[in-house]
């Protein structure tokens, strides 16, 4: 019954057996323990699963596993990182308190690079609105856009790592 | 050193899922499609069958070996009428709310058991439900414990001063209806817990996402028939609570399926479970009078509360309490002379009430705010002008309110000006007027309010606190409390309070998660700050003063010359002799004597370096009816524009100005108003938890159940006032529940601002776009039926 894919997890090619029914968020916490990809509310509402597919955010909850055969797949453990060091969009998420309970982090964070990656000086709105897909509860939102500006700014000023 | 914070933006936190144990089994609850019916039986022998299936457990199965869920709260000792029941974590002969469990499926994976649930038979005779409070009052309505005889679990009437005579001075009597829908918090992470029995120690941990560790054991031991002692319960990383992780009935369930299986047990339960059967708040209905001059002032308030408790309210978690203190945060921040209050808790058939971010003062204090607005309408002030008139004033603390609670500190008119300030009210007002010329209406909406924070009531919320500090061997100070860390930075400022406090290096420092060894009711109703944190001081400075006594020992100095700083311990006597702490903890622990420490302290009973401390609110020992021990105070300003043809409602600008003491973390106080401001700016316009007619849940998940999104929220602008509390050890007062209770008030406040040229007394939240229509266009039928609005 299983399907073999073939796929590219954070830089690392991996052939994985997978049932076709599974869906990226188990195929990334249960078969290859990427715990940054949280289990919220598993319908497409929240956000916590966001995963970078080919760059793109997509809701782990509700991609199937076998739609990354021949695809590459990111998670914040998968973000380019100076050795030793902390990619400063997740460094600017803690500097600007835009985390409390952190559940919601990981997903935030992707969207956040992959909007950076589209658009990189998002107007405040431009960032509300690419954001708008994962939920925070503790946050109010506030911090969260002052610590994406933040990294955006130090996007175009060249710190980011290649 | 890496901060909690980075450690979890890193990708790297410890939630409850992310815990894998060898030989981990995994449960699922099989819930009540019914919200009312007899539960006739239960068969699970299909299920038991299933592949993967290690066990099915069914109410009846645990009848013999575990006790009924304990009763948290009794209110017969404070003078209401009270009625309790028997619950039991799994429904035995009876389901009562759409969800309630009547099974739990374990086996070798969550598919497995998720497709085996499906198998579990059950049979009902479905019964009709009871699905609002005014039903649940109708004579002859169904009812959910037959042997009350009527579905009121509670009731009191208070009376404070004369009302009658209050009403008999007044200029004019202002009518006021308030009604709240039902809603929750909902953290993004639900509950859950892993559950493993060590049959060696015969130590039964749960390791989950639980807000009060201590608490929650009692409730473990207790259900499973098992000595405290032989249980122990431990905070993991924890995706959010706002209160709604207090309650551990579910858990019991996880923990006895780990003893009869002898194998770890992990729970997480799905979303939907967890707004179908956690802990429900607001639900409420006011109707009332208030007796005022003609000038604004408030004599008196006459009304009637009924609260809809959902199923019983003392065994799942604890909100009896709600009530009393709906009741008694009445007065707000106002003097006023008589008071009445009629108030009802009834059950319904819905999830039970326990705790969410305000608990039970912010009804009464939401109320108190529509009658200010209410009377500022129809004496023709401005809304903040009313509030001053009714204001404590500032030289009157500590205040002792009507209702017995004993207010700290404040300055109510200082921080209302403040807010007038920041918010440039004069100039909104002014593009308030230009905007009504172009038929356009904004509103701008004012909510001022007095948060009572960190409870020590006569129940089990009574507010016990203990705080220890530990040297180890190997030279880290460990700080242990009740302080759950769960994304209010308690780890961050029990770090810094005790750097600064004993003169040590923040790395060298370690707050360990939050365990059931350490007693205390845990951070519920704002009171990290005001008791755990004031625990931790006290043990700060008893720790820095044994570690000098210990080091002016060792070099045979006087320990009023020792300095610690920087993490160094440092002589008086001779600057060159200092030990780091790693030196001085192996000295103590490897060699104290002979030839270390002095006779005296080797002879004595304490020469190690640990100490430990427990704190209680002054307010509440002195006072016993003020029940909390502190009183911040807030005002929000909410600016908002509402489209009279959609009935949508969008915020121009938003401002909340906040006075909790003493700030030791501006940061983490910001991040609490931004974060509860948005809760209750939610609340305000689309979180409601709807129920049919027969009791099935309607918003059952994120996709019904609304709260606000990144495009939802305002930016805001906060400002700070300090007017310590001359109770607490470093003068804070808790603050994390005002911003919700404001928001919220303060924008439909916003918006009735808005309608009013329209005839539109704002009654009920959330003021949904269809409710707004609604009441638009009842507003204009009146005006044109020449009836008063």
């Amino acid at each position: 019954m299983n399907v073999r894919i073939v796929t590219e997890v954070n830089g690392q090619t991996r052939e994985l057996d997978v049932h076709p029914g599974t869906t990226l968020l188990d195929l990334l916490r249960e078969q290859l323990g990427i715990t940054s990809v949280r289990r919220g509310c598993e319908e497409g509402q929240c956000g916590a699963c966001t995963v970078l597919l080919d760059d793109r955010p997509v809701y782990g909850c509700l991609t199937l596993a076998v739609q990354a055969d021949g695809r590459r797949l990111t998670t914040v453990e998968g973000l380019p990182t100076p050795p030793g060091g902390v990619h400063p969009l997740v460094q600017a998420f803690v500097d600007h308190h835009g985390l409390q309970c952190g559940y919601c982090t990981s997903g935030l964070i992707l969207a956040a690079y992959a909007l950076l990656r589209r658009n990189e000086a998002p107007s405040p709105q431009e960032i509300r609105q690419s954001i708008s897909g994962n939920l925070c509860r503790c946050t109010g939102y506030v911090n969260i856009e002052r610590a994406v500006a933040a990294a955006a700014a130090s996007k175009t000023a060249g710190e980011w790592p290649r | 050193m890496e901060t909690r914070e980075l450690r979890i933006a890193s990708g790297r936190g410890r939630f409850v899922d992310d815990i894998h144990l060898p030989g981990m089994l995994h449960l699922v609850f099989v819930g009540s499609p019914y919200a009312h019916a007899r539960l006739v039986r239960v068969d699970a022998s299909a299920a038991r069958a299933a592949p993967g299936v290690a066990t099915v457990l069914t109410g009846r199965d645990l009848l013999g070996t575990t006790d009924p869920l304990p009763v948290l709260a009794q209110l017969k000792a404070l003078g209401w009428e009270w009625r309790e029941c028997e619950a039991r974590p799994l429904a035995v002969d009876k389901v009562r709310f759409f969800g309630e469990p009547i099974a739990a499926v374990v086996a070798e994976t969550r598919d497995q058991a998720l497709r085996a649930a499906e198998r579990v038979e059950a049979e009902y005779e479905v019964l009709p439900a009871v699905t609002s409070a005014r039903q649940a009052l109708e004579t002859g309505s169904p009812l959910l414990y037959e042997e009350w005889g009527d579905n009121v679990q509670a009731h009191r009437t208070y009376r404070w001063g004369d009302v009658d005579a209050a009403f008999a001075r007044a200029d004019l009597v202002v009518p006021v209806s308030w009604r709240e829908g039902r809603a929750s918090g909902f953290p993004i992470e639900p509950r859950g817990c892993v559950a493993v029995h060590d049959p060696v120690m015969d130590l039964l941990v749960v390791r989950g996402s639980i807000q009060c560790p201590f608490r929650a054991r009692q409730t473990l031991a207790h259900v499973l028939r098992r000595p405290v002692n032989r249980v122990r319960v431990e905070a993991v990383d924890i995706g959010g609570t706002f209160g709604n992780k207090i309650n551990v009935w579910k858990h019991t369930v996880v923990a006895y399926a780990a003893l009869v299986t002898g194998r770890p047990v992990k729970w997480l339960e799905s979303m939907r479970e967890f707004i179908a059967t956690g802990p429900h708040q607001r639900d409420v209905s006011w109707e009332g009078e208030a007796a005022v001059t003609r000038d604004g002032r408030l004599l008196g308030l006459r009304c009637r509360l009924v609260q809809d408790l959902g199923v019983e309210v003392s065994n799942r978690g604890y909100a009896g309490g709600s009530l009393p203190a709906a009741c008694c945060a009445l007065p707000n921040a106002y003097r006023i002379g008589a008071l009445e209050v009629d108030a009802y808790g009834v059950v319904t058939n819905k999830s039970f009430y326990c705790a969410y971010r305000g608990y039970g003062k912010d009804k009464g204090i939401r109320f108190m705010e529509r009658v200010m607005d209410r009377t500022a309408r129809a004496c023709g002030l401005p809304l903040h002008e009313v509030r001053r008139r009714n204001f404590i004033g500032p030289d009157e603390f500590p205040y002792e309110q009507l209702t017995g609670y004993v207010y700290d500190s404040g300055n109510y008119p200082a921080v209302l000006e403040k807010a007038l300030d920041v918010a440039r009210w004069e100039e909104w007002r002014e593009k308030q007027r230009e905007a009504r010329e172009r038929g356009r209406y904004l509103g701008i909406g004012l909510a001022f309010l007095v948060e009572p924070a960190g409870v020590a009531s006569a129940n089990v919320t009574s507010g016990i606190a203990q705080a220890r500090i530990r040297l180890t061997p190997d030279g880290i100070v460990e700080v242990y409390s009740d302080r759950t860390e769960v994304g209010q930075g308690a780890e961050a400022s029990h770090r810094k309070v005790v750097a600064q406090i004993v003169g040590l290096r923040p790395e060298q420092i370690d707050v360990p998660a939050v365990t059931s060894d350490v007693a205390g009711i845990g951070p519920v109703s704002s009171r990290g700050s005001v008791y755990s944190l004031s625990a931790v001081v006290r043990a700060a400075r008893k720790f820095r003063d044994k570690l000098a006594l210990l080091a002016a020992s060792l070099w045979r100095e006087e320990a009023c010359g020792i300095e610690i700083r920087d993490g160094v311990v440092r002589s008086g006597a001779d600057p060159e002799k200092a030990l780091t702490l790693a030196e001085l903890a192996r000295k103590l622990y490897f060699v104290p004597g002979p030839r270390g420490l002095t006779e005296d302290l080797l002879l004595g009973d304490d020469y190690l370096p640990e100490v430990s401390a427990t704190w209680f609110s002054p307010n509440t020992a002195k006072h016993p009816s003020s029940t909390y021990a502190s009183y911040c105070a807030s005002a929000d300003v909410a600016v908002v524009e509402v489209d009279v043809e959609t009935g949508v409602t969008s915020f121009l600008d938003y401002f909340h100005v906040h006075d909790a003491g003493t700030i030791i973390d501006a940061e983490a106080v910001d991040g609490q108003i931004h974060g509860g401001a948005a809760q209750g700016i939610g609340e305000a316009l689309f979180e409601e938890l709807v129920y049919g007619e027969d009791g099935d849940l309607r918003t059952g998940s994120y996709t019904d159940y609304l709260f606000p999104t990144f495009v939802d929220v305002p930016p805001m602008e906060t400002a700070h006032l300090e007017t310590p509390s001359p109770f607490t050890e470093l003068g804070t007062k808790g603050m994390g529940e005002a911003p919700s209770i404001g928001a919220k008030a303060a924008v439909i406040s916003a918006i009735e601002d808005a309608l009013s040229p329209l005839g539109v007394n704002v009654e009920e939240a959330p003021a949904t776009a269809q409710r707004v229509r609604g009441w638009i266009r009842k507003a204009s039928n009146q005006r044109r039926s020449g009836g008063a609005p």
